[in-house]
């Protein structure tokens, strides 16, 4: 049992590839409908949602904060979805918001421009020119929303576990090492990775209660126990209020802190 | 068959992994082990060798850029050579930055159990694991500058390889069987034209190996027997120095015919216009 993580530039397969895994393994897949349910469940348009999570922050973008807060909706729903186990999620930056946590299968799906290009140019019925540009815009996007928001470059491998160039495979080879890895034992789920996976799943939910109007905190939860850091002591009476709204809102908490520090926990989402 | 070649961040994860894989399939492994051969058979010494790959880096950056230029060509030409028997896994001697456009190269790229390799590296040389880990990613940052300066490559850029497999999360006999497994694939098998496209890149290491004896700056592709020369020159020199090419190059066994590009030599031009 185990979770997969497939990241991929656009037009190389990594759509067919995921699904065929998760045919394969009986597994649930994410993608796009996870976006919906972040839309309906933070009442926050789905294609705010997607230009959060697919453009790259404009300058004055980077001062304002809510392309942060939509993406704590967004991970608030895909560790959610993530935690009932036996997925294969295919969306934007899955290698990124599922990272601290044990046991996830990352991989990429890259191919060479060339084999993209031809692939785009069969499917939309277009130029060559126009096709290299649409990707090669694409993929400077990806690489900008990626550095600017987590400092790391998707294209390094070092993000991965797994990184298989499907123009030199079948997609059903890439499917077959992707199988293989996660029948492995270290990417199998235990009782404790689960526990893990859900603890976060709580802390990110509580985050995206919090971050509209809380910009700087970080929460971490351990066994049902979540903490709330935050840097800015002048609203510590309105952040009070706030939080004991949300041990009404969220189930599953079984204490709730605030604390003050100059600093947020390795583990902090 | 088709050639595998391993690339990794650490000498050890490459070798376990390669020597695995060569047992599995029944390949023979190509290792640095060759340095040796190509020491003596160009009656240099083989740690010289070694430190054009950037394996002692305070040796390396000491080292003239054309001195490095031509034992990088002596490395080059070997292994090409050795790469042309089939079922064979080359290792730790950078084959992935100068085997290029050889379609029944399967490339693979191993990124180091960091933990692992560092609690073994403090264990063998007395020092703390924090401090292991440090030094092991100060190696692993200075090997990938390497590359760019001698090959203007990215090492860590995953478009290079066909798989990349990190062996923090993939257990090594994990590894061996997810390459095992690949190295079946209809695309990995040598064909006539990628056969002959390996031979083409060794005949080029070749004429480089005999033209850096007494030039510098050069680049040979070969193709069908013809071998083309890219080097700079200034006005004047240039008919002599073509001709010292095609001669040098011409010596070579395989080669039919040379074709000489000499681009104007600007800046040296303009020094010397004003002396």
């Amino acid at each position: 049992m185990a979770i997969i993580t497939i990241s991929r530039g656009s037009y190389s397969m990594g759509v067919i590839v995921a699904e065929k895994v998760a045919q394969r393994l009986g597994y649930a897949v994410i993608s796009r409908d996870l976006l919906l349910d972040a839309s309906d469940r933070f009442h926050i348009p789905e294609f705010k949602l997607i230009r959060a999570i697919h453009d790259a922050p404009g300058i004055l973008e980077r001062f304002s904060h809510n392309k942060q807060a939509y993406l704590a909706y967004i991970r608030a729903a895909l560790t959610e979805r993530a935690s009932s186990d036996n997925v294969v999620y295919h969306g934007l930056a899955g290698h990124i918001l599922l990272k601290n946590i044990e046991g996830v299968l990352k991989v990429r799906i890259t191919a060479d421009m060339s084999y993209r290009v031809a692939r785009e140019m069969k499917r939309e019925g277009i130029s060559e020119k126009e096709a290299r540009s649409i990707l090669e815009k694409d993929d400077q996007q990806r690489r900008k929303w990626t550095k600017n928001l987590h400092g790391a470059d998707p294209w390094d491998s070092n993000l991965y576990d797994l990184v298989i160039r499907i123009d030199r495979f079948k997609a059903d080879d890439a499917v077959d090492f992707i199988c293989q890895a996660a029948e492995s034992q270290a990417f199998r789920t235990t009782e404790e990775s689960l526990e893990k996976i859900r603890d976060m799943a709580l802390a990110c939910r509580v985050k995206a209660e919090l971050v509209d109007e809380f910009h700087n905190i970080g929460v971490t939860c351990h066994f049902g126990n979540v903490v709330v850091y935050t840097k800015d002591k002048s609203r510590g009476a309105k952040l009070h209020k706030q939080i004991e709204a949300v041990r009404t809102t969220v189930g599953g908490i079984y204490n709730l802190e605030i604390h003050s520090a100059a600093g947020f926990p390795p583990d902090a989402v | 068959m088709p050639i595998i070649i391993i690339s990794s961040e650490t000498v050890q994860s490459a070798q376990q992994i390669a020597q695995a894989a060569a047992g599995e399939l029944g390949y023979q492994c190509l290792g640095p082990e060759v340095l040796a051969d190509i020491a003596a058979k160009y009656g240099i010494q083989a740690d010289k060798l070694s430190e054009a790959l950037g394996n002692d880096q305070s040796k390396f950056r000491r080292m003239r850029a054309k001195r490095r230029s031509q034992l990088l060509a002596y490395i080059e030409a070997e292994v090409l050579d050795r790469l042309m028997s089939d079922n064979i896994i080359c290792w730790g001697v950078v084959s992935h930055l100068y085997v290029q456009g050889v379609s029944h190269a399967m490339k693979v790229r191993l990124l180091a159990n960091s933990g692992q390799e560092a609690e073994k590296f403090a264990q063998q040389s007395g020092i703390s694991v924090q401090r292991a880990a440090k030094s092991i990613q100060n190696a692993i940052r200075k090997q990938e500058q390497w590359a760019l300066s001698a090959y203007g490559l990215n090492e860590s850029e995953s478009s290079m390889y066909d798989l990349v497999i990190n062996l923090g999360q993939i257990e090594p006999d994990e590894a061996v069987r997810t390459i095992a497994g690949a190295v079946a694939y209809r695309k990995f098998k040598p064909m006539t034209y990628s056969i002959k496209s390996l031979a083409e890149n060794a005949l080029a290491a070749k004429v480089k190996t005999k033209l850096l004896d007494t030039l510098s700056d050069i680049r040979v592709q070969a193709r069908d027997g013809k071998v083309v020369v890219t080097s700079k020159a200034l006005k004047r020199e240039r008919q002599k120095k073509a001709a010292v090419i095609k001669e040098l190059a011409g010596q070579v066994e395989g080669v039919e015919f040379v074709e000489v590009h000499l681009i104007n030599y600007v800046i040296r031009e303009a020094a010397e216009s004003f002396r």
